[in-house]
C-alpha cells in the first residue's frame, strides 16, 4: 500500500491538527446514525431501506476492505456509461487546459477551506486500488483506480468541525451526493485521479471522479466539481441528500 | 359449496394445512409475485447476461433479448427500473422475513420432519413409478392417501424451500457492491457477481415452472377444496371413486 507516501507534502502541524479533527469523524462513524439514511422514506419503503442499510453497515462495521482484483483482470474496453462529456462552457474551457487551472473547492464545516489544484491532489497522501465498478443496472467491469483518499483531502483542509456529518460532492453536470461519515473514512474511498495507470480519461469522469467502493455505480459520481462538508443535508434541494434519492432512489446504494 | 359430495358417507374433513404455513403460503405468492414483476423490470433495463466476474454492453453475452427480437431500446421502454428496484428489495425482506418465521415455526414443529421427509418406502423407485404415472394421467390422490403430501410433492417442495429459495437470496446478495466487503467469498463461491445475476435468473425460470406445475395440480386435485384447504384449513377428503379404479 501507497498510503502514507508524501505525507511530507502536509506540514506536521497541519498533520496534527487535521488528525485530531478527524478523531471526532471517526467517532461519529461509531455513532447510530450510520444505520440510516439522512432522510428516511414514508411507508414500507422506509422500513426496506432501513433494514437493507442498517443490516450491510452492520455486517461492514469493521470496515473491511473490498474485494480487489489482480492486474490481469482489469477490462478493457471499460464502458462510458452515462456523461461523456460534460456541456460546461467553464469545463470545456478547463478541458482544453488541461486540467491545468481547474481547482476542487473543499469547504463548509472543515478548519481551513482549501482550493486544491489537480498537482496538489496528486501530492496529497495516494491509494491504487482494482475493484470492480458496479452499475445499479447490472453490469459491471475491473478497473484500477489511483487518487487521494477523501480522508486526506479533508485533512488537507484542516479536517472538518465537530458538527460535520455528511461530505457533499457536486459535480460538473449537476449531479450531487451526499456521503456520511462511515463511507467518507473508508480507506478506498477515494477521489481517483488515475485510471489503469494513466490520467482518468474523459468519458469515465476526468480530471477527477469518486470511487466508493461499496456502493452502485450512481454514488460514484464523475466530474467532480466540489466538496463541502456539512452538519445537514436538508436545505441541499429537496433535502434527502442526493440527486437519485431525491428521484426516489435509495440513498444507499450498497445493495 | 358442499354439493359435490355423493351421499353415501357422511365426508370426511381434516385440517391439513395448519394457519402458520396457510398465512406464510399466501405472503410467499404475494412477495413472490412482485419479486418476478419487480426483477423483470430491472433485468428490461439490462437485457443481457453474463458469466463470470465483468459483463458489460459490447462483452460477450451468454444470453441477449435483442436475439429474441426485443432491442435494447424496446426492452427499456418496458422497464421500470426505479420501481423495480424499489420493490425488489422491499419485497425481498418481506420474503425473507416471511420465510424466517416459517422454518423456525415448522422445524419447531417438526412439521418438515413429519409431512415432508419422504419414507423410505416412498423412495421406492416402484412406488416412485406409480407416483409419476398418477401425475402425468393427472390422476388425483383419494381417502387416506390425499392426507398428506405425496412423494414427488414432497422432493419438490424440500426442493423449493431448502434449495431454490437460499439459492435465489445467495445470488441476489452476490450481486450486491456492499458483498465485495462483507464476504467476497460469497462471489466467489459463484464464480462472479455475473454469474451470480445470470444464475438468478435461470433460478427464477426454475421456480416460475415449479409454479406452473403447482398451479395445474390445484386444479387437478380440484380447485375449490384445494384453495378452501389453503385458505381455512378445511380439506375434504376425496372418497375413492370406482370408474377411477378401473382405467
Amino acid at each position: 500500500m501507497k498510503k502514507m507516501e508524501k505525507t511530507a507534502s502536509l506540514s506536521r502541524r497541519k498533520f496534527i491538527a487535521g488528525a485530531g479533527a478527524l478523531g471526532g469523524l471517526l467517532l461519529t462513524g461509531c455513532d447510530t446514525d450510520i444505520y440510516l439514511p439522512p432522510k428516511i422514506r414514508g411507508g414500507l419503503m422506509g422500513v426496506a431501506d432501513v433494514l437493507t442499510m442498517a443490516s450491510q453497515r452492520f455486517l461492514l462495521s469493521n470496515q473491511a476492505l473490498v474485494q480487489e482484483h489482480d492486474v490481469s483482470e482489469i477490462t478493457k474496453n471499460f464502458p462510458v456509461w452515462n456523461q461523456a462529456n460534460p456541456d460546461d462552457e467553464e469545463f470545456q474551457r478547463l478541458l482544453t487546459g488541461g486540467f491545468q487551472e481547474w481547482k476542487l473547492p473543499i469547504g463548509g464545516l472543515v478548519n481551513r477551506p482549501v482550493s486544491l489544484s489537480l498537482e496538489e491532489l496528486k501530492r496529497l497522501p495516494r491509494r491504487t486500488q482494482i475493484t470492480s465498478h458496479i452499475c445499479e443496472q447490472g453490469w459491471s467491469a475491473i478497473a484500477q483506480w489511483t487518487g487521494a483518499p477523501l480522508l486526506q483531502v479533508l485533512q488537507a483542509a484542516g479536517g472538518v468541525t465537530a458538527e460535520a456529518r455528511y461530505v457533499v460532492i457536486d459535480t460538473v453536470d449537476g449531479w450531487y451526493e451526499a456521503y456520511d461519515m462511515f463511507d467518507v473514512v473508508h480507506p478506498q474511498t477515494i477521489l481517483a485521479y488515475g485510471m489503469n495507470g494513466k490520467d482518468l480519461p474523459l468519458g469515465n469522469g476526468a480530471p477527477v471522479r469518486l470511487r466508493v467502493e461499496r456502493h452502485c455505480g450512481y454514488k460514484n459520481l464523475k466530474f467532480v466539481k466540489s466538496i463541502q462538508v456539512v452538519s445537514s443535508v436538508e436545505d441541499i434541494r429537496r433535502g434527502t441528500g442526493g440527486i437519485n434519492s431525491d428521484n426516489d432512489w435509495h440513498w444507499y446504494a450498497g445493495a | 359449496m358442499t354439493n359435490t359430495a355423493s351421499g353415501k358417507e357422511p365426508k370426511k374433513w381434516i385440517y391439513r394445512h395448519s394457519y402458520n404455513v396457510r398465512i406464510c403460503h399466501w405472503i410467499v405468492v404475494i412477495s413472490f409475485a412482485y419479486l418476478v414483476v419487480s426483477g423483470v423490470n430491472i433485468f428490461l433495463d439490462f437485457p443481457e447476461l453474463y458469466w463470470g466476474k465483468v459483463g458489460f454492453q459490447g462483452y460477450p453475452a451468454a444470453f441477449k433479448l435483442s436475439d429474441w427480437g426485443i432491442s435494447w431500446e424496446e426492452a427499456g421502454a418496458m422497464g421500470n427500473r426505479r420501481w423495480g428496484r424499489n420493490y425488489h428489495f422491499l419485497f425481498a425482506w418481506v420474503f425473507v422475513i416471511n420465510g424466517f418465521i416459517y422454518l423456525s415455526w415448522n422445524l419447531w414443529r417438526k412439521q418438515f420432519y413429519r409431512k415432508m421427509l419422504p419414507r423410505r418406502d416412498e423412495l421406492s423407485l416402484s412406488h416412485l413409478k406409480v407416483e409419476i404415472i398418477n401425475h402425468l394421467r393427472f390422476r388425483k390422490p383419494q381417502g387416506d392417501r390425499a392426507r398428506g403430501y405425496n412423494v414427488l410433492q414432497k422432493i419438490s417442495y424440500l426442493l423449493v424451500l431448502f434449495l431454490l429459495f437460499p439459492f435465489m437470496i445467495l445470488s441476489g446478495l452476490a450481486q450486491m457492491p456492499a458483498f465485495t466487503a462483507i464476504s467476497p467469498e460469497l462471489i466467489d463461491l459463484f464464480g462472479g457477481r455475473q454469474t451470480a445475476r445470470t444464475l438468478h435468473v435461470v433460478a427464477t425460470v426454475v421456480l416460475l415452472l415449479f409454479v406452473i406445475i403447482h398451479v395445474i395440480e390445484v386444479f387437478v386435485v380440484g380447485v375449490v377444496n384445494a384453495m378452501r384447504s389453503m385458505i381455512t384449513g378445511k380439506y375434504v377428503l376425496p372418497e375413492e371413486e370406482q370408474e377411477q379404479e378401473t382405467t
